[in-house]
């Protein structure tokens, strides 16, 4: 069971999740934690072909690591811009944000 | 001109003045809102920097010598060739000089501003930093880049600090200018792939050379693209509406800088790189840049908004500058280069003399004013001597660069360049209407109470002034420098 | 500056043309609230003008060569635009002139412009007027002379619309302006045809070659042509003649400098400093002499019905300048030359006189200064009959030795239509001068004068304190160098002979045609020197007959023809058709038609497709339901439908 399949499935499983999460959600810090799920599941994808296919370079960790420091400025910004839309709305609800309607 | 991979053959001046103006920009940003007394101060001194800078340059480059001085040159982008490479040459100086000259001038002329200095400034310093950028640069890549990066901040200038109708005129110029762009972008990536896609170089792709059919289809894109900034006629309409909604100094570096940024460019990468697109070309710049002389003599005639009025002169005169382009002789583009320096000081003057009196009537429109010269006979005697240089007055320094055009004009093309010596008739009926109607006749009641202007306000019209008239005695002190690259530029078509 | 230490002439060429333009500078920079320190800079810079010019008059009164010095101004390519100076015999002659007539035009400025409150404004004005009158005259080469032609045109245009706060004043100026500025178009593009034709706009080469013939004839033809239209626009030429009227709007002492030394003068002098260029196409020639003749019959007429003392040495003014064009375009350089001359003086007397009697009644009207009394001011009443008698060409005043070797030149042309024209002119010159004088020395209605002089006193802003006694330091200053001129107006034409000696001495380029001209003494020479003189006298009898003498109507015999009268007085209907031509081609035409154009084509189209993308995107944005979820979806789903077709 030690193989390659395992881990892209659990990734798979991480990252549509994640995406339903961000999908369904209404709550913005849902959407957050779920935008960071996707990373995730996009992360294990990374270490596992690194360690599978190519682990001399371990450019995958590399960029793992990229992507956690990604995720880190991400969720700041994010949660700025949550904290920015609470004050205007009072709410955090993602459909009271209608402001771009056509 | 093989030149290694990096070379400082001295101090990097060039990039000095550029950073210099990023720099300012960071540090406006770290200055806190409340403070707006210190954010003039540091604009000021970064601009007194920047001239002195600029100033340097203009000393130290040597026309004897000719060629390409202060260069900086380092590769980039290996993969795509690009090269961060500035440099000096005769055409470039004097619009290094007119730049810091009219950034100096401008951070003065706004001294009175009140409304979100702090971003104001921030905004100018951006722009100002793109245009030297395409000045410098040698390389088409960063034009580009600097290009764009100049381009960015005249809608937030005008949308925010602007006056008449400011979002339409914001948005039509914004709209223009980047219709421009987008025709830039695909010439120049046309020219870099067919050459091969290793290169930025301008002067890489000039030894390189290009087929008759590229550089036909090449020049026409990169014409209108810049010829969109420049004012070229018929896509001329952006430049009043734009210089109209400006704030003062924004308009002085718009219409004194920017346009010339089309010109320019033009010059630098159109003819530089497509000589035979030119020869085949050459024909319609006359003419439209002929029609553009006359038509925006008569169309200023009509305007009752002195801001339009100095608008259409503005495409009047860029017209000249078109006009000594397309006679591919070296008087004719001596006089551009050198109508290009004149006319950016000029309008500079004119909105900077404008700017006062629209702050303390608070209307520009014609009909409204009428006897200012009586109440502030100095704050007049400017927007006069601006006048007076727009007509092609003798010792005025853009009279010796409209006299060079018009003999090649005449020389190459005859019909065209009679017709446009005509127009100056038309200039001089619509710039003595202007100054008569508004600074002429009875003193008016309205306007009694305001003070002419004190000396400290004075003092970048001073200064501009100056520089039209020092340089209208002494036109050999800047011409020689132009020439300098104007003659091998010439003789390389 | 060693090199200025070492050649005097070239020091003093060199304060010439320069001291003017920096005592300008100091006074607009740094002394306008100090007006007697400015008057001062301006006087003393022009005092040493005339030192100057009159130092190189004498040191260079024998030069077997002209003296040019040169410097290289612009370079461009193979083009060399010099500065410098030409110093030759009619170069000197005319920058005498014209530093006298400035210096005293300026000295009688203190007076008439006293108190005004742009006093130091004036005088910088003065000075650069000046400075590009005396640099244009000493001018090398063609560009350098056009280029300070130009500076005379706006200094010109500074001076007239001097009192800017009037309107007619202000239109008056800018009426100049773009007149004489449509000239020099012509004037422009004749000098670049010179330069592709020939290559040289060295003044001394364009004679020589057109001379010798190294010129293409078409070319010499052309250039000549253009040039004059310069002429025509700059010494108020028909058809371009209707601005010099106007400009009388400005002080009276720059009409006397505008109409007798420079400005108008400058037309005449480029004529005759390229003479030889012109002389060579017999064409320009004739057609110069057309122009000239229909001018000066043409300003004659319209003198003949204005009431404004000004405005009758304006028409004068015009007519004596078409009299110097026909002398030079049939050939006689000495006689146009020293009619230039003569004329400068008793011009600038003329209005000088003028002047005191407008600054003493506030009028411009002959009738009112009569009225008021003006022929108790003796001294500028006898001046001014000094210049009227020369004006009419009467013995032995300067006006006749010129007006008679013009004349004589006419006489020598095959056609003696011109003839006949030049005596017609000089009759109608003398008619018009006297009925000027008579009116004022004869008024009918003798309305209380003491106290139509103190009402004009009180109502006018001139702020002067001369009081009761006129013979205050005002107007000593005007007097004294209207006594000069006219001083000069009685001795100037006995010198005639030294004149033309001096100035043809050098010029055998001009000799060939003075030889008809100073032929001989013969009968015909003594007949047209009685008819011409008759012809003058004639003149002032006539309008002593109808202005002069106690039972005259002083209405004049064109009362009785109005159409023609109106004719006159509207000069031709000269500026009715200019306005009209205006109004239609520029104002209502191409403007009208290029505004629209921006406004409705390219505007319009413009915004046209502004507003069909902005129409788009309404039309489309109801995909848009502002739900940042509902496009999250759209957009995995679109990312799902791409793989499944690139993977599939």
């Amino acid at each position: 069971m030690n193989s390659l399949s395992v881990y892209l499935t659990i990734a798979a499983v991480l990252f549509s999740l994640g995406l339903f999460g961000v999908l369904m959600r209404r709550n913005l810090i849902g959407m957050l934690i779920s935008i960071e799920l996707m990373l995730n599941g996009a992360n294990l994808n990374f270490m596992a072909f690194n360690r599978f296919l190519a682990p001399e370079p371990a450019v995958g960790q590399i960029v793992a690591l990229f992507v956690m420091g990604i995720a880190a400025a991400e969720a700041a910004i994010g949660l700025s811009i949550i904290l920015a839309l609470f004050r205007r709305l009072r709410s955090i609800n993602v459909e009271r944000a209608q402001r771009m309607r056509g | 001109m093989l030149m290694t991979a990096m070379e400082f053959a001295q101090f990097p001046i060039l990039s000095a003045i550029l950073f210099s103006t990023l720099l300012a920009l960071l540090v406006i940003l770290f200055i806190p809102d409340d403070r707006p007394k210190l954010v003039k101060q540091v604009s000021l001194g970064f601009a007194a920097l920047g001239l002195a800078l600029s100033l340097y340059v203009y000393f130290a480059f040597d026309p004897q010598k000719g060629g390409l001085q202060f260069v900086e040159r380092v590769l980039w982008v290996k993969s795509l060739g690009i090269y961060y490479f500035l440099a000096a040459d005769g055409i470039n100086v004097p619009m290094i000089l007119l730049t810091a000259v009219v950034l100096f001038t401008g951070v003065l002329t706004m001294w009175e501003l009140e409304k979100r200095v702090k971003e104001y400034f921030a905004l100018t310093y951006l722009l100002v930093a793109g245009v030297y950028g395409v000045f410098m640069s040698m390389d088409l890549f960063f034009i580009f880049v600097w290009y764009d990066v100049s381009l960015f901040p005249m809608y937030p200038l005008i949308a925010i600090w602007g006056s008449t109708r400011k979002e339409y005129g914001a948005m039509k110029l914004t709209l223009y200018l980047l219709a421009g762009s987008a025709l830039i972008l695909p010439g120049i990536l046309y020219l870099w792939a067919v050459a091969g896609g290793t290169t930025f170089d301008l002067f890489e792709l000039q030894r390189l050379g290009f087929d008759v059919q590229v550089q036909r289809i090449a020049f026409v894109m990169l014409y209108l693209g810049f010829g969109i900034l420049a004012g070229v006629w018929p896509f001329h309409t952006w430049s009043p509406v734009g210089h109209v909604a400006a704030p003062t100094a924004v308009s002085m570096i718009h219409a004194g800088v920017l346009m010339k940024l089309g010109a320019y460019g033009i010059l630098r990468v159109g003819m530089t790189l497509c000589p035979e697109g030119l020869v085949y070309w050459s024909d319609l710049m006359a003419l439209l840049a002929t029609i553009g002389i006359v038509y925006g003599a008569f169309v200023g005639l009509a305007q009752t908004d002195l801001k339009y009025v100095i608008g259409y002169s503005s495409v009047s005169h860029m017209g000249i500058v078109g006009l000594g382009l397309a006679t591919m002789t070296v008087d004719g583009i001596n006089g551009a280069v050198f109508q290009m320096f004149s006319h950016g000081i000029m309008t500079a003057l004119f909105f900077s003399a404008v700017g006062y009196i629209y702050d303390k009537t608070h209307t520009k429109m014609i009909p409204e004013l009428g006897g200012l010269s009586k109440t502030m006979p100095k704050a007049s005697a400017f927007f006069i001597l601006a006048a007076f240089c727009g007509i092609g007055v003798p010792c005025m320094s853009s009279f010796w660069a409209e006299l060079l055009v018009f003999i090649s004009a005449v020389k190459t093309y005859p019909v065209r360049g009679i017709l446009a010596v005509s127009g100056l008739v038309v200039s001089a009926l619509f710039m003595l209407r202007v100054v008569q109607k508004t600074f002429y006749g009875d003193k008016n009641p309205k306007w009694e109470h305001i003070p002419d202007v004190p000396l400290f306000l004075a003092s970048p019209r001073i200064i501009l002034v100056g520089i039209l008239i020092f340089f209208g005695l002494f036109p050999r002190l800047i011409l020689d420098i132009i020439q300098s690259a104007v003659v091998p530029f010439v003789n390389s078509l | 500056m060693m090199w200025l230490a070492h050649d005097p002439v070239l020091t003093a060429a060199f304060a010439c043309a320069t001291l003017p333009f920096l005592s300008m500078a100091v006074i607009l920079i740094f002394t306008r609230p100090y007006q007697r320190l400015s008057c001062a800079i301006s006087v003393g810079a022009i005092t040493v003008c005339l030192g100057s010019a009159l130092y190189l008059l004498i040191t260079l009164r024998h030069a077997p060569a002209p003296v040019e010095y040169q410097w290289a101004w612009i370079i461009s390519s193979d083009m060399v635009i010099p500065f410098g100076f030409l110093l030759d015999r009619l170069s000197l002659l005319m920058l005498t002139i014209v530093a006298v007539i400035s210096f005293l035009v300026q000295v009688y400025s203190i007076g008439y412009m006293h108190g005004d409150p742009g006093f130091s404004r004036y005088y910088a004005f003065q000075s650069l007027f000046a400075w590009a009158m005396m640099t244009m005259v000493i001018a090398p080469g063609m560009l350098q002379l056009y280029i300070f032609w130009e500076l005379v045109g706006l200094a010109s245009y500074l001076l007239i619309g001097y009192y800017y706060e009037k309107w007619s004043a202000s239109q008056a100026g800018k009426k100049a302006f773009v007149m004489t500025r449509l000239g020099d178009i012509g004037f422009f593009l004749g000098i670049i045809t010179v330069l592709l034709g020939f290559g040289d706009l060295g003044i001394l080469h364009m004679n020589h070659a057109a001379q010798a013939g190294d010129i293409h004839p078409a070319v010499v033809t052309l250039g000549a042509l253009l040039i004059f239209c310069g002429v025509v626009g700059k010494s108020a030429q028909f058809p371009l003649l209707t601005w010099l009227p106007d400009a009388m709007e400005g002080p009276t002492p720059v009409s006397a400098l505008l109409h007798s030394a420079t400005m108008v003068a400058a037309g005449v002098y480029l004529m005759s400093r390229i003479f030889p260029f012109f002389a060579a196409s017999p064409d320009a020639m004739a057609v110069a002499l057309v122009i000239g003749t229909i001018t000066m019959l043409l300003a004659s007429t319209m003198a003949f019905v204005t009431y404004d003392i000004k405005q009758v040495w304006a028409y004068s003014t015009v007519s004596q300048l078409g009299f110097m064009v026909m002398s030079l375009a049939a050939g006689g350089y000495f006689a146009g030359v020293f009619h230039l001359t003569t004329h400068a003086g008793f011009k600038a007397l003329l209005f000088l006189c003028s002047g005191i009697f407008i600054h003493e009644y506030h009028t411009n009207d002959m009738r009112e200064i009569g009225r008021g009394g003006g022929r108790k001011l003796t001294i500028p009443m006898i001046c001014m009959t000094v210049g009227a008698l020369a004006l009419a060409g009467i013995f032995p005043f300067s006006g006749f030795f010129s007006k008679e070797a013009i004349l004589g030149v006419l006489a020598a042309h095959p056609n003696k239509l011109f003839l006949a024209a030049g005596l017609l002119g000089a009759l109608m010159t003398a008619y018009y001068s006297f009925r000027l004088i008579f009116f004022i020395l004869f008024p009918r209605e003798t309305a209380e004068p003491a106290h139509h002089h103190e009402e004009a006193h009180g109502g006018h802003g001139h702020g002067d304190d001369h009081g009761g006694g006129h013979h205050g330091h005002v107007f000593w200053a005007m007097a004294w160098p209207v006594m000069i001129l006219a001083t000069v107006t009685l001795v100037l034409g006995f010198f005639q002979n030294e004149l033309q000696s001096y100035l043809l001495g050098l010029e055998p380029a001009a000799h060939g045609h003075e030889a008809a001209e100073h032929g001989g003494h013969g009968l015909g020479h003594y007949l047209l020197l009685v008819t011409a003189v008759s012809l003058a006298v004639g003149g002032v009898f006539f309008a002593y007959l109808e202005f002069g003498w106690k039972k005259a109507t002083q209405e004049g015999f064109l009362r009785k023809f109005p159409a023609v009268e109106n004719l006159f007085a509207n000069r031709w209907y000269m500026d009715h058709f200019y306005r009209k031509a205006l109004d239609l081609c520029v104002y209502c035409g191409f403007t009208n038609i290029f505004t629209r154009n921006d406004r409705r084509v390219i505007d319009g189209g413009i915004d046209g497709i502004c507003r069909f993308t902005v129409g788009g995107g309404r039309a489309v944005s109801f995909l848009q339901s502002g739900m940042l979820q509902y496009n999250l979806v759209l957009m995995v789903a679109a990312v799902g439908v791409l793989v499944l077709v690139f993977a599939l």
